[in-house]
């Protein structure tokens, strides 16, 4: 008698019925060597899953968390760049631009929430076009930069839940204290840029 | 029913979603074993493995807008440690070692037979044997879905299971029937 392959036994194992397999089965309950072949087969398979679950010997999140950070930064920072890009702004012309004006005191809340988003959209093309990510800095401002930027970053997440979390038309103080917060902290960039360019004549 | 439950799985999600660094960290932590589990099955190193957790979970991070809560979320991740684990079999192009052990296996059987060692043998099955058996035998997952993760066909899976069922059955001191 030529019993089943391997490969025939397993596929009787599988869901539905496969072309062919009548006959396979057929053999199978007539054949105890077969029988007794995909019984192995099954034990085989269980002891797989019972063996013990491997633990990782280190912490990786840190790692995860570092490059889920990373990646983070280098996609905001391309975002601003664009967005100067788009301007086609020099470095020459970014810095004898006067800085935007502060925002004027407006009578509405919703003037005043569109007075300080374009000063925040003016002061990242500012930053965009001095070309902040392509720029060398020492230690220290490359620090108050990166420490800047991730402040950015949080407020822009916490924009993002304050503008998805409020109904059109509430949350506008809320708004409005975070977009201050951003137009703040994008001024300091600025100054951080600036302040070290002059400061080595460019 | 998900295998690895996670408490408060809907809000959990939500505030990943937003990019809440506690709720990612929920996520790793609740997946992290059974991600790393998965992994070094399939890899041959520890650090491979430990590769395997980060990508997945970087991939996890990067991707929670784009799971669909109408699917078991271990079942998302796992797909995910899946891929990544079979990309790094890829991109390492191990050396399909089963032969190569043979023979030393055929003398160390005596040995082998002393139990320790569905684990020893599991560990000398070539890369892509293994990673099958595994996938398919332990973690449920079909010829057709495997074949899908692998860029090959159910047939090439297929075959690959039962030539590791044949080395286990071997290795394991199992005399062939018939």
């Amino acid at each position: 008698m030529t019993h089943l392959t391997m490969e025939q036994l397993l596929e009787l194992r599988e869901p539905g019925v496969e072309p062919g397999t009548a006959g396979r089965r057929t053999h199978l309950e007539q054949c105890d060597t077969c029988r007794l072949e995909l019984d192995r087969v099954e034990q085989r398979a269980a002891r797989l899953r019972a063996l013990p679950t491997l633990r990782p010997p280190r912490d990786q999140w840190p790692r995860v968390a570092a490059r889920v950070n990373t990646v983070r930064r280098q996609r905001r920072i391309r975002w601003m760049t664009a967005g100067a890009m788009a301007l086609a702004a020099s470095l020459a012309l970014a810095l004898l631009v006067p800085r935007p004006a502060p925002a004027p005191a407006a009578t509405a809340p919703a003037e005043q929430l569109s007075s300080l988003q374009q000063r925040s959209r003016a002061l990242e093309a500012a930053i965009g076009a001095y070309g902040a990510d392509t720029r060398v800095l020492d230690g220290r401002t490359s620090r108050v930069a990166a420490d800047l930027e991730d402040r950015i970053a949080d407020l822009d997440q916490q924009l993002e839940r304050t503008e998805l979390a409020a109904p059109p038309g509430t949350g506008a103080a809320d708004l409005m204290q975070l977009w201050q917060e951003r137009v703040g902290l994008l001024d300091a960039l600025v100054d951080v840029h600036v302040t070290r360019a002059s400061n080595v004549g460019l | 029913m998900d295998l690895y439950p996670i408490a408060n799985a809907e809000s959990v999600v939500a505030q990943a979603r937003e990019g809440d660094a506690a709720a990612l960290e929920a996520l790793f932590r609740a997946f992290e074993v059974p991600v790393y589990n998965l992994a070094r099955r399939i890899c041959r190193t520890t650090e491979d493995a430990e590769d395997v957790v980060q990508e997945t979970f970087f991939e996890v991070c990067r991707s929670i807008g784009r799971y669909r809560q109408d699917g078991s979320l271990w079942g998302w991740v796992r797909t995910i440690a899946a891929s990544k684990a079979l990309m790094r079999l890829r991109r390492n192009k191990y050396r399909d070692t089963d032969e190569l052990h043979d023979e030393v296996m055929e003398h160390k059987r005596e040995d082998t037979a002393l139990r320790m060692d569905l684990e020893a043998a599991l560990e000398r099955l070539g890369e892509t044997s293994r990673a099958v058996v595994w996938l398919h035998d332990v973690e449920g997952y079909t010829h057709d879905e495997i074949a899908t993760m692998m860029g090959k066909t159910a047939s090439f899976s297929k075959s690959q299971l039962a030539r590791a069922h044949v080395r286990l059955r071997l290795w394991l001191g199992e005399e062939a029937l018939g």
